[in-house]
């Protein structure tokens, strides 16, 4: 056994060791400090004041709603997009363009497409004149500032996750069961119920999985979008440690958050995992 | 029907995509001192204003020297790793796995707090190495998610012959293992520098005016103001993406979306 185990430990020595000196130690330090006084002596005081202040619920609320609903309109518009590259394109160079215009925005930063969006939804910006234009409102609409300047945004930045992810899965599926489904006689309706969303599910629910972490714990788009005018979680914690530097308090708001979007994640495994029949 | 509102919804999507990248370069080109788009007139000052500017030159190479310093050491220390979790059985393998992805998951600016403050006691904060060994953390799942799939049981066997003949465990490694993982170290490599490269969440814990990257700056910049030298910046950052991306399209095809089983 100790003979096996020697290049084991030769392969993971150094990776092993810098994750606990670079990721797990610094975790530990907040989860440590968020359980202590500044002093070093253990205390609930900081989740105590998490849980008990109506502010910090309004704004977690806040901060799932935004993050539910941009994976929900990410899926609603992520899965068409998906289907039509894999299964409507046929001219690939059509569709060699779409992949690049859907990486392009992966590959450039949150702020330059947060900034990009600024631009946008300003008062005088392109979608307010182009709005007014087509006669839809009379007078500019306020986007930055609200939710809903967020979740463009943020649907913005996430939308090729789910793409991806759907597509791949998607792409996998074998032609020769939809043949199958359809000399059965079945509806390309019900193949689709019954057969390719099924088998795409997966895909899905990873992607969608991915979109609801990133949007819960996304800091920059609605730092940017927001105008000061809504605060989500994540800039609670950056306050925290950025301008009040009080560590051990936000340290409880850092490990708050962690909990609450891993038991989410969670219990979305749970409840995608599939039925038996 | 349907298939008429999958197309409008996809078009829709894809000039969504397109909007604000089509919007920033253009507004770039403005010869007005706001930013404008459509933009008026067309001219590359703004461009020749930025390159001008020692601190946007020093951020484009802080930015850059950390993503490939970051790049560099996360394929050091993920291709072993890798190779222990596909090739080995121990106890504790699934877990180290699981911690080595989580980076992943794990929200950025949890992180980076986490970093700073463990940084100060250990005096590894607003420095190179400080931002270094945290874009190692984030990008490291990266490289061993793009690896993992790759070392598959089928290349085991031509490991174990290349054993068997006598070869040595690092001649195996160039001569066997490495040229089998060779796509996705490049792919997954290249997903590690761009993450590193356009981080803000965790580097901003690190920054300070000197040290800066280039997604920091431009977060610090536009809080106060916006003029079209900052559309420049990103229009360079935008361009310089697309034109990583077209090379890797050219080089390992990106055309993830087309290979239908037959």
């Amino acid at each position: 056994m100790s003979r096996a185990l020697r290049p084991v430990l030769l392969l993971c020595a150094l990776p092993g060791a810098f994750f606990v000196a670079f990721f797990l130690a610094p975790m530990v330090v907040v989860l440590i400090a968020s359980m202590t006084t500044p002093a070093g002596q253990p205390t609930f005081a900081h989740y105590v004041r998490i849980l008990a202040d109506a502010y910090h619920w309004d704004v977690l609320w806040v901060t799932f709603r935004i993050g539910a609903l941009t994976t929900l309109v990410c899926i609603l518009i992520g899965y068409p997009l998906a289907w039509y590259l894999v299964r409507i394109v046929q001219w690939r160079p059509w569709r060699r363009f779409c992949v690049i215009l859907l990486v392009v925005p992966l590959f450039t930063s949150n702020i330059v497409r947060s900034f990009g969006w600024m631009v946008l939804l300003g008062r005088n910006g392109l979608v307010n004149d182009g709005l007014i234009g087509l006669g839809l409102i009379e007078r500019p609409m306020r986007f930055l500032g609200t939710e809903l300047g967020i979740l463009i945004g943020l649907v913005y930045i996430l939308l090729p996750f789910i793409v991806l992810a759907v597509g791949n899965a998607l792409a996998k599926v074998d032609p020769a069961l939809e043949h199958a489904s359809a000399d059965l006689g079945a509806t390309p309706a019900a193949t689709f119920r019954t057969i390719i969303f099924p088998l795409s599910l997966p895909g899905l629910m990873s992607g969608a999985v991915m979109v609801f972490m990133l949007a819960v714990s996304a800091y920059v788009t609605p730092a940017l979008l927001s105008g000061g005018r809504i605060t989500v979680f994540s800039m609670l914690i950056f306050q925290q440690y950025s301008s009040v530097f009080d560590f051990n308090y936000g340290g409880a708001l850092s490990i708050t958050m962690l909990v609450l979007t891993l038991a989410l994640v969670a219990i979305a495994g749970r409840l995608s995992e599939p039925r038996r029949a | 029907m349907v298939s008429a509102l999958i197309r409008i919804v996809s078009f829709a999507a894809l000039a969504y995509l397109a909007l604000p990248l089509v919007v920033l370069v253009g507004a770039s080109l403005t010869t007005t001192s706001f930013l404008a788009f459509p933009p008026q007139g067309v001219t590359l000052a703004w461009y020749g204003k930025m390159l001008g500017d020692p601190s946007y030159v020093s951020a484009f190479l802080v930015s850059t020297l950390l993503a490939v310093a970051a790049t560099i050491v996360a394929v050091l220390l993920a291709v072993p790793a890798a190779i222990a979790i596909a090739r080995y059985r121990f106890t504790g393998r699934g877990l180290l796995a699981e911690t080595l992805m989580s980076p992943l998951i794990l929200p950025h600016v949890v992180l980076g707090a986490a970093l700073l403050q463990y940084g100060s006691a250990i005096g590894l904060v607003r420095s190179f190495p400080a931002l270094l060994v945290g874009h190692v953390v984030i990008i490291m799942p990266f490289v061993l998610r793009a690896v993992l799939p790759q070392l598959t049981d089928e290349q085991k066997s031509l490991e174990e012959a290349s054993a068997d003949l006598g070869a040595r465990p690092l001649t195996t490694f160039f001569l066997v293992t490495l040229p089998q993982i060779r796509s996705g170290l490049v792919s997954g490599a290249i997903f590690a520098f761009i993450a590193s490269w356009i981080n803000v969440e965790l580097s901003i814990f690190n920054t300070t005016a000197e040290l800066t990257t280039i997604p920091v700056k431009l977060f610090n910049y536009v809080q106060y103001t916006i003029d079209p030298t900052i559309a420049a910046v990103s229009g360079l950052t935008i361009i310089v993406a697309a034109v990583v991306i077209v090379l890797l399209d050219l080089a390992i095809g990106l055309d993830v979306l087309s290979e239908r089983r037959r």
